[in-house]
């Protein structure tokens, strides 16, 4: 799956999770950047992201993230090993 | 109290339990939550719109799933972390009913689960359902 569709599906994901359905991210959102993006609501979306993508996703893999740009490469990866 | 670790939690694990609620402990909860709508406090008022009594308060007959993550699954070191909610049917004083939870979902990166969990009176009615989410103090 390519970038721009994970995005694009991440849309949906994330403005149900923090409760904003104008919101739109971007490859550079991240928790500082994006209201309401706190530690339960985190939780929330990778729970989601994993539900959503049938991925399982291990602590060290998310901790590395910086960004949704990490988030979407991590996802590729996860699906190309499936 | 159950008192499930993480390492013990998989998909599948059951709880049940039976409760049912008093028109005292309708009135407990009327002043706790400051909640006197006549439907729950006014027997005349809930006759008179249907109902064969006073309404057991919706988020009273929800407090059962509190007890179930806090006592059954995972008891001890429980920390609630959110319930969706949806209601089904109206419950009264005396109604016993059945709690039943079970592990639908584990988050392992962030030691956390969900429960798929129903209340349903004992002539099988379904009052509500619900998705826990659940994850633990230290």
């Amino acid at each position: 799956m390519d970038s721009d569709t994970i995005l694009a599906q991440l849309q949906p994901i994330f403005q149900d999770i923090l409760d904003q359905p104008d919101l739109v991210i971007t490859r550079q959102s991240n928790a500082q950047n994006v209201e309401d993006w706190d530690s339960l609501a985190h939780v929330n979306l990778v729970t989601a992201i994993e539900r959503h993508f049938k991925v399982k996703f291990a602590l060290a893999e998310l901790q590395g993230l910086k960004d949704v740009g990490d988030m979407i490469e991590l996802i590729q990866r996860k699906l190309s090993q499936k | 109290m159950n008192e499930y670790r993480w390492e013990e939690i998989q998909i599948g694990l059951k709880a049940e339990f039976e409760a049912s609620f008093t028109e005292e402990m309708m009135q407990s909860f009327a002043q706790i939550s400051g909640d006197y709508n006549p439907l729950h406090v006014d027997a005349e008022y809930a006759f008179g719109h249907g109902y064969m009594g006073p309404v057991v308060f919706g988020m009273m007959t929800s407090s059962l799933y509190s007890r179930l993550a806090g006592m059954y699954l995972p008891g001890k070191y429980a920390l609630l972390h959110g319930i969706d909610i949806d209601f089904n049917n109206a419950v009264f004083a005396g109604d016993r009913l059945i709690v039943h939870g079970e592990v639908s979902y584990l988050t392992e990166a962030y030691r956390r689960f969900e429960v798929r969990a129903k209340i349903r009176k004992t002539d099988g009615r379904l009052v509500s359902k619900a998705t826990i989410r659940v994850g633990f103090h230290e």
